[in-house]
């Protein structure tokens, strides 16, 4: 973000940034920025909370009138306010993971189906109160994205010729399936922590399961595309860390 | 959050040691008050409009997100899964905030909405995206942007 404002500004585009690593934002000095102490993913801090978006905002632009000279970088005050856990927060359903068997593709694809049945309600209801999804960035329906999933896992990808790269291909599909189950897991309008969402996702569910599976693969590959995205693209850094994957 | 502290270790020494590019100046660009601007949105969080390629490692070319692309069309392409999705999930606005910059604008606190906001993808070494930067900037400019703000995830 700072090196970008660098290159609009030389252009004459006068801007601000939003800065979300103090480090960064000390290191390339952009021209006006203001650092935000929220968690990486949420500039803006809260969601869904009208009025703390807007003060953060104001305070960003505001740096377009009060900053006496390039390279400003003040700090917001306020911490996000909804970045705590919820005690005793559960999702809206439940759901008992089984295991991955290993070269047992129909069997997985079936549970699979089962646990993503079982959420779809839920799924239903969070796209009728928020009016959108963010699934989708696959291309595939959530049935497909099961598919490719288990199918990979049993070893026998199958020749999808509308997949110019399968493992990239699997990426977003797994990248659908997250946000299926985690859009699924705030239909009651209910606001967890991102950490208890994401300890509920990796605790309790076959996809996620199937995922860390697909992961062990992917790192086991020869390919060095699919070694990088089995390292860096399925499990957050942070749950590697808590579940202790290799 | 967001403080490196708070951030996984691995999050944290990546961080450190990420090589960013230097500058030996700064830029400075004025203009009139913040009431008479007009304001774009310019974010590294890899928006796409539903159906667009998806970005993926390493690219460094942009997006282009009209003001009046309902928010179910708008999607998350962003490489990394190393920062939290379940607010954008929940509300657009926490990354791409047009909703909010609509109501300034009706408060009279901004001068306008741009026509027209932009979207890159971080995690990967922005001196890649200079020419495509500068490119962005002579769009925001036939718009008659003058101010920007820069939403990172």
């Amino acid at each position: 973000m700072s090196a970008l404002a660098h290159y609009l500004e030389e252009e004459g585009v006068p801007s601000v940034a939003i800065s979300l690593i103090r480090l960064h934002s000390e290191k390339i000095g952009p021209p006006r920025a203001l650092w935000v102490p929220f968690e990486l993913g949420r500039p803006l801090g809260a969601a869904s909370d009208e009025k703390f978006q807007s003060r953060v905002i104001a305070a960003a632009l505001g740096l377009l009138e009060t900053a006496p000279g390039p390279a400003v970088l003040e700090d917001f005050p306020d911490d996000d306010p909804t970045a705590i856990d919820l005690p005793g927060w559960r999702p809206p359903f439940d759901i008992a993971a089984g295991s991955i068997v290993n070269g047992e593709r129909e069997a997985l694809e079936q549970a699979l189906r089962q646990e993503v049945l079982a959420i779809a309600p839920f799924h239903e209801r969070f796209v009728a109160v928020n009016r959108r999804t963010t699934v989708g960035i696959s291309g595939l329906t959530i049935d497909d994205c099961v598919r490719l999933l288990s199918a990979h896992i049993a070893g026998s990808l199958p020749a999808t010729p509308e997949l110019s790269n399968p493992v990239q291909a699997l990426r977003w599909a797994v990248d659908d399936l997250k946000a299926y189950y985690l859009e699924a897991m705030s239909a009651d309008g209910a606001m967890p922590s991102s950490r208890q969402m994401q300890s509920w996702f990796w605790d309790h569910t076959l996809v996620a399961r199937a995922i860390i599976a697909l992961r062990r693969q992917l790192l086991a590959s020869d390919e060095k595309r699919s070694q990088a995205i089995g390292r860096m693209n399925l499990v957050p850094g942070a749950q590697v860390q808590r579940l202790g994957l290799q | 959050m967001a403080r490196m502290t708070d951030l996984p270790q691995a999050t944290q020494t990546n961080m450190t040691n990420l090589e960013c590019p230097r500058f030996e100046t700064t830029p400075f660009v004025s203009g009139p008050p913040l009431a008479e601007r007009r304001v774009a949105v310019v974010t590294s969080a890899g928006l796409v409009r539903r159906g667009e390629r998806p970005f993926t490692s390493g690219d460094v070319d942009y997006r282009v997100l009209p003001a009046d692309t309902p928010a179910s069309q708008i999607l998350m392409s962003h490489a990394s899964v190393n920062f939290d999705r379940t607010a954008f999930q929940r509300d657009i606005n926490v990354v791409f905030p047009l909703d909010r910059l609509r109501t300034m604008e009706e408060a009279g606190m901004i001068g306008s909405l741009a026509a027209t906001h932009y979207s890159f993808m971080g995690a990967t070494d922005p001196r890649g995206m200079e020419a495509n930067a500068r490119a962005v900037a002579g769009r925001l400019k036939s718009d008659r942007v003058d101010a920007v703000l820069l939403t990172p995830v």
